[in-house]
């Protein structure tokens, strides 16, 4: 047994590689989603972002906006009606707090104050939050101490701003989106490994010495894998639509540009894998570690709003996150494809840049047989 | 048909090819015989266009190596050492691959696929999927992939690697034919049988340098390589040796009961070697002759075992 378990160990140990991705891998995971659920050491408890638009302006409703102003936890931006309201449809905040007109004589009157959230209904965790920190915060603002308030005074009228209408819900499209990009890097990553196993096998160099020239072989294999990324992404959208109802045809042009940016931007991760690998192994362990901390920063695994903001902002290098971002855009945000564009041309961009550095890492690496 | 001229070739600190040249002529059986290290498949390598020697100059068919790439790849096949076959696909579909690669019609293509896999006899089998044949049956598909553009020069690294003996005949024969048909042949491998049979040239490499190069003969000749003839006999005594000493150059072993000889031509000087054992009352209880062969010049020349 003894033998066994020497012998177990130093087979273990000669694959230096994977004996580092072992204990590396869990670590750097345990961090991001440590950091994902803003769990770092000091920090517990990360701020979650309000806008805020007085249009009172009275002492009451400043007295209000200070109260919340000052709170730990709660990181307060100043902004107009519109401006809040675009913000919140465009996914970059979660809510807004609107002080009406007629604060401080509602307060006088003792009626109930004309305040109004309005939220994106799909980042209801964080809305809760806000709603439960400012149903007390408002109320000890504005009242004196030895007086109770009356709840009934400080009812917010809610409004949805972003999926009011919608018959689909946030979690569905986070669910498709996130774990469609995450199959989908899994997938070319294997297309990608494909390269070192004809290499390997010696059809890679059949192939070199046949009079095709060197980058059309490997603009061959971009295009097979960009190919079949579209097929898949497409085959999981219409799945998820012909099972679980994501209404996929309401934004369809949209929809197609989306899926063909991801798909490039995903399948040009795949070469990019295969021209920095020198092994199949190599590549398979290298595409783990990449997939997990581009899934796990990028979104696929933890939605983006859930994340502190040290998080949100490593997100952006990720393909995941600018995937996801914009399928939220086209499905629960119903913008335009005008609105989407910078998203997809930021796909396009990441998919051309990748494939130019993987280009001549492939040419120098891998088509090198020295 | 093939210069290889004062070519030299190193990996990082490691020189592969030391100054190599070789001339093959058009229609030539080339054999490139070396141990494992020797520079065999980069010299392979560099006329299957994978890499540029550091030095020299390479012609094929005339074409420079350095100018005339697109040409070039025209006109050679290549068999790599290994089964470069895509084992999902099928034989047909394979070759159908390999063949668009050198902008045929597909017509003509599948009019060749056809013809080649009836050349290495495994048109019955051209549906099946390559994961299912011998190790036999792949290496000759894999022959088979190189003959679709009709190559002038078929370059074949260690094409018979872990091949049983009946499939090896099989490729033995297949390129007989195709070196019959007019096409030049350059073969690597550490099997001096092969080379014997097949090649009408040798090369014979060994740490990036070629140590000499001509037909079977010469290199008998060029290397000073003998025949051998041991004799199991009765005891000889010393008056009989020193009998048989007088005329002859015999070595008796310890024992007594073996004498041998190194000798120009067995053929030749059997006969009058055996007068003189008789003239000298020894007795004959069996003879062996060893050709002075393919291992023993590269003994002679190297100072090494060819599989060493």
């Amino acid at each position: 047994m003894i033998r066994i378990f020497k012998k177990d160990l130093v087979l273990f140990l000669k694959d230096k590689q994977g004996a580092i991705l072992s204990f590396v891998l869990p670590i750097v995971l345990i961090s991001l989603f440590s950091l994902a659920f803003g769990g770092i050491r000091g920090n517990s408890s990360s701020s979650i972002t309000l806008l805020i638009h007085d249009a009172d302006s009275t002492s009451t409703s400043s007295s209000i906006v200070n109260a919340l102003d000052a709170m730990e936890g709660l990181n307060l931006i100043r902004s107009t009606a519109e401006n809040a309201n675009e913000e919140i449809k465009k996914g970059n905040d979660a809510a807004a707090l609107i002080l009406h007109s007629g604060v401080e004589q509602a307060k006088s009157n003792g009626e109930p104050l004309p305040l109004e959230l309005i939220y994106d209904e799909a980042r209801q965790m964080e809305v809760g939050i806000i709603q439960s920190i400012l149903s007390t915060q408002i109320a000890w603002a504005i009242m004196p101490d030895n007086i109770e308030p009356a709840p009934s005074l400080f009812h917010m009228q809610m409004t949805s701003v972003v999926g009011e209408e919608k018959t689909t819900n946030a979690g569905l499209i986070q669910a498709v989106a996130g774990t469609a990009i995450l199959m989908l890097l899994f997938n070319v990553a294997g297309l990608g490994v494909s390269i070192l196993e004809e290499k390997e096998s010696g059809t890679l160099n059949r192939i070199l010495s046949s009079p095709l020239n060197p980058r059309t072989i490997l603009m061959g294999k971009m295009a097979s894998t960009f190919f079949l990324a579209i097929i898949q992404l497409t085959v999981m959208f219409v799945f998820s639509w012909l099972v679980f109802g994501l209404d996929i045809t309401a934004n369809l042009p949209a929809l197609i540009i989306m899926i063909v940016a991801t798909a490039f931007a995903v399948s040009s991760f795949g070469i990019f894998l295969a021209a920095i690998s020198k092994t199949r192994q190599q590549a398979r362990g290298l595409s783990t570690l990449i997939i997990l901390i581009m899934s796990a920063t990028g979104g696929s695994m933890i939605p983006i709003f859930m994340m502190p903001e040290i998080m949100k902002k490593i997100a952006v290098v990720s393909v995941n996150y600018w995937g996801i971002q914009g399928f939220f855009d086209i499905f629960w945000r119903n913008l335009s494809l005008l609105e989407i564009m910078p998203k997809i041309l930021i796909l396009l961009g990441i998919g051309l840049l990748i494939s130019i550095i993987s280009m001549r890492l492939f040419s120098k690496n891998v088509m090198k047989l020295a | 048909m093939i210069k290889f001229n004062q070519v030299s070739k190193s990996y990082n600190d490691r020189q592969a090819l030391k100054n190599v040249s070789f001339q093959v002529q058009k229609g030539e059986f080339f054999g490139l015989l070396g141990p494992n290290g020797a520079g065999k498949t980069t010299t392979l390598n560099i006329l299957s266009t994978l890499i540029r020697p550091d030095h020299g100059e390479v012609l094929i068919d005339g074409l420079s190596l350095g100018e005339n790439l697109k040409d070039i790849k025209h006109r050679i096949g290549i068999v790599p050492q290994e089964i470069a076959l895509y084992e999902e696909l099928s034989a047909f579909e394979n070759l159908m691959f390999w063949g668009s690669l050198y902008d045929m019609p597909k017509a003509q293509i599948k009019t060749k696929a056809l013809e080649v896999l009836e050349m290495v006899g495994l048109l019955d089998r051209r549906g099946d999927l390559i994961k299912t044949f011998s190790g036999g049956m792949k290496r000759r598909i894999n022959i088979a992939s190189a003959l679709l553009h009709a190559p002038k020069v078929l370059l074949l690294d260690e094409p018979t690697a872990g091949v049983d003996p009946q499939s090896r005949n099989h490729i033995f024969e297949l390129l007989e034919n195709l070196n019959q048909a007019g096409i030049t042949v350059i073969y690597t491998t550490h099997y001096m049988e092969e080379v014997e049979r097949l090649c009408d040239t040798i090369g014979i490499i060994d740490s990036g340098q070629i140590a000499a190069q001509g037909s079977l003969e010469e290199l008998r000749r060029v290397s000073e390589a003998k025949d051998i003839i041991v004799l199991n006999t009765e005891e000889v005594t010393k008056t009989s040796f020193d009998e048989l000493s007088n005329h002859t150059a015999f070595v008796l072993e310890e024992d007594a009961t073996k004498l041998t000889i190194e000798c120009e031509n067995i053929g030749n000087e059997i006969s009058g070697l055996i007068n003189h054992i008789n003239n000298a009352k020894i007795t004959i209880k069996s003879i062996e002759t060893h050709q002075a062969d393919l291992e023993s010049i590269f003994l002679k020349l190297t100072g090494k075992q060819l599989r060493d």
